[in-house]
């Protein structure tokens, strides 16, 4: 089912990406999810046909096999790639293609507000395997216990000393919290200045005062480790902040610039997680029958199909329009927002049906679609929950926050 | 039409929402992580008398006169209200006590009854996705996974013309722990050509089809009860959470999307209750709507236990989605009020195409 047939690249990842879900992701997925645990073995192999912890960094060159104009001002592919890629490894599993993509959540703002010198430390301290034997990772931490939804509010600072900067303070809903080899935090340098005093700094797993925290145990995405980070006057230097350029307001402004990229990757995802659904049920109903009669002659349950495939078809167009519109660097704030909340939506509509409609089956341990139906409700709540996506789109209609 | 509660009633309403409130809601996190109830459980029930309340006194229960359908819906929405897992185990023996008090001969109550008595639990598995093979008396095939079967003596199954029922030491049983009502002792049970006790056969044929109609409706009214209960202690923790949770300037609950949510869910809920309690009253009264009444009770609140625990979860946002917070188990747990049994709207569906 490719979206845009005369696309051979997005065909192409379709493929590609497809092909490893199917035959690498799905295989492992319910191990993962009972065990939750990282699918660390499947991460070493994923890098090795190009699809590494630091892709993001890398561009998807290497994954792709396309190099990109480097003329800003011409179109780009990376924001449709991504959301190709994207929904094809969610519907293998949602909690791998997290714990497969989760450093590209730290690599995103070194990529945009990085130095050269930052980059190469960053790609440094993820090179080779940890002492475990792992893939190297990185970890985001933006999110703090007080501040969910609300990322004005950050309550760990920087204070300034000499060359250094002293970072306190607390981090929740950390992908890759314990394991990662290199952290990017967020913390206030000038309390005063509200958002704009937002600094991110790159800092190393061992550095002294970096605690990694207990890890979640979570409804879903099991395979994606989640936990607490804790920053303990840690020292660091002033070389590893990352610097705001001139025209943006806030370090954060950048981060939320991000967030349009990435935004309809995460729809994307969740349309992933409610085709998985939708196909099993499709699959059930070609060779069931009902009291006899083809479960296919029934309105009862092809309506809930048809239903379901309008609402999947709809999300993913919404996220390659949003792409689309990244890709032609154009504003894209609220498509990206629909894009996001639409996928969510449709995700958590389709698994909680499917379980309706499979009864008593749906409740035997392991089975994948009560799996999904877990994995889908995060997607209403991490980069945005739905009501900041909503929130998002209203601003956009008339310039105000309705609250 | 009188919808106060009489004396009885409201005190056995004000005993359980206690028991909920106090006992049950304290236990259900560990109970839910162990997928086990607490050894306390059994002590406690029958303190209060769970377990025999549909045994009748004289055959050392506690049921004087007829059992009120009414009283345990109202009872089972306090239930679902502390933990929808400890509450199937609390709940479990009435339709096997029923049941056997109204079809079954003198041996198999007193059997049964006996092993009430000494705690054990029975449990009722309907056979709705037609996975049993009734040949003579000899039955094949794959029962549940259902709740308490994993401990149940006896197990009452409902099949197309036949209600009996059968040992659980006859059952080649495998012990399960589902997503949800991860206390509640699951199991799936295959029978391999199973010799039925003709003592533990209650009906067969088109008498065992009206009697599993019987079943079905007490268990569906029961169900339902219980996920409006589950449902409203979603929305009594969202509420909570609004109220100490600030972003933006102002506690969550301020925010009026967050309190639609929960507006929504609470129309939905005294709805699914009051439905739920109306088919009660119904089958208390034998009235004929019984049975459709009650079908249509499981599922309004089988529509309503999932939209409030998910919206529930939404509320709690971040916190939601981990295990140290109660909303993320209300959401696994809503699964099984709308999976047991079947689904009966598209048996509705089928039967109307069917008829004139």
């Amino acid at each position: 089912m490719d979206l845009f047939h005369d696309n051979a690249l997005l065909q192409g990842v379709r493929q590609m990406m497809g092909a490893f879900a199917k035959s690498q992701i799905r295989a492992i997925a319910a191990k993962h999810d009972r065990e939750e645990s990282m699918p660390w073995d499947l991460m070493k192999m994923a890098g090795q046909f190009g699809l590494t912890q630091t892709s993001v960094l890398d561009g998807r060159k290497k994954l792709t096999g396309v190099d990109e104009d480097p003329d800003p001002k011409k179109p780009k592919s990376q924001a449709r790639i991504g959301v190709v890629a994207s929904e094809e490894m969610a519907w293998g599993c949602a909690g791998i293609s997290l714990a497969l993509g989760g450093s590209g959540l730290a690599c995103t703002p070194v990529a945009q507000m990085g130095s050269e010198d930052q980059k190469q430390e960053f790609r440094k301290l993820l090179t080779g395997a940890d002492d475990k034997g792992h893939v190297k990772v990185a970890a985001m931490a933006l999110s703090e216990p007080a501040t969910g939804s609300d990322i004005s509010g950050l309550k760990t600072t920087a204070v300034r000393d000499g060359n250094h900067w002293v970072i306190r303070g607390s981090k929740q809903w950390i992908t890759n919290g314990q394991s990662a080899a290199v952290y990017v935090v967020w913390a206030q340098t000038e309390p005063a200045a509200g958002r704009a005093g937002v600094r991110g700094f790159i800092v190393a797993r061992g550095t002294p005062g970096l605690v990694p925290g207990k890890k979640e145990t979570k409804l879903g995405i099991r395979a994606s480790e989640t936990a607490q980070v804790h920053f303990e006057d840690v020292r660091v230097h002033d070389d590893m902040m990352l610097r705001v350029k001139e025209s943006a307001a806030a370090g954060l402004g950048d981060t939320k610039k991000m967030l349009d990229s990435t935004r309809p990757m995460v729809g994307a995802q969740a349309t992933g997680i409610a085709r998985a659904a939708f196909e099993l049920l499709l699959d059930r109903v070609r060779g069931g029958s009902l009291h006899g009669t083809p479960m296919a002659s029934h309105q009862h349950i092809m309506f809930e199909l048809a239903e379901m495939q309008m609402e999947i078809a709809s999300a993913r167009l919404l996220a390659h329009r949003a792409a689309w519109m990244a890709d032609h660097h154009m504003d894209n704030v609220a498509e990206a927002s629909m894009a996001k909340a639409h996928g969510a939506r449709t995700a958590q509509q389709v698994t909680t049906r499917a379980m309706v409609l499979l009864g008593e089956e749906a409740l035997e341990p392991g089975h994948p679609v009560e799996k999904w139906y877990r994995d889908a409700k995060i997607y209403d709540i991490f980069e945005g929950t739905g009501q900041i996506q909503r929130r998002i789109i209203a601003k956009q209609l008339t310039g105000h926050n309705p609250t | 039409m009188d919808f106060a509660l009489d004396d009885d009633q409201q005190l056995i309403v004000d005993t359980v929402r206690r028991f909920a409130e106090r006992e049950l809601r304290s236990w259900a996190a560990d109970a839910d992580r162990a997928g086990a109830p607490p050894e306390r459980l059994a002590a406690v029930a029958s303190e209060l008398g769970f377990g025999l309340d549909a045994v009748p006194a004289d055959a050392g229960g506690l049921l004087e006169g007829s059992y009120s359908h009414l009283t345990r819906a109202l009872r089972g929405f306090e239930l679902g209200r502390g933990c929808a897992a400890l509450a199937a185990l609390l709940e479990c023996n009435v339709e096997p006590a029923l049941a056997a008090g109204k079809w079954g001969g003198q041996a198999l109550q007193q059997a049964l009854f006996a092993s009430m008595a000494k705690g054990e639990l029975a449990t009722f598995v309907h056979d709705s996705r037609g996975a049993l093979d009734v040949a003579g008396d000899r039955i094949t095939g794959k029962l549940g996974p259902a709740p308490a079967l994993a401990t149940a003596s006896y197990v009452l199954v409902g099949t197309r013309g036949l209600l009996a029922f059968v040992r659980c030491d006859d059952c080649k049983r495998e012990a399960i722990v589902p997503s949800g009502w991860r206390a509640a002792r699951w199991a799936t049970a295959t029978l391999e050509g199973a010799r039925l006790d003709p003592e533990l056969v209650l009906a067969r044929g088109d008498a065992a089809d009206a009697a599993l109609a019987d079943v079905l409706a007490w268990a569906r009214v029961s169900l339902a009860a219980r996920a409006a209960g589950v449902a409203q202690a979603a929305m009594d923790h969202a509420e909570a959470y609004g109220k100490e949770r600030v972003q933006f300037g102002q506690p969550i609950g301020k925010f009026e999307a967050l309190i639609r949510l929960r507006d929504d869910a609470q129309t939905l809920t005294r709805a699914a209750h009051l439905v739920a309690m109306h088919a009660a009253w119904q089958i208390d009264r034998g009235l004929p709507g019984a049975y459709d009444s009650a079908s249509r009770a499981r599922v309004l609140a089988g529509d309503c236990v999932a939209r409030a625990t998910i919206d529930a979860v939404q509320i709690f946002g971040g916190y939601g989605f981990v295990n140290d917070y109660p909303v993320e188990k209300l959401m696994r747990d809503a699964r099984a009020f709308e999976a047991l049994h079947g689904d009966e709207r598209l048996g509705r569906v089928l039967a109307q195409k069917a008829g004139s």
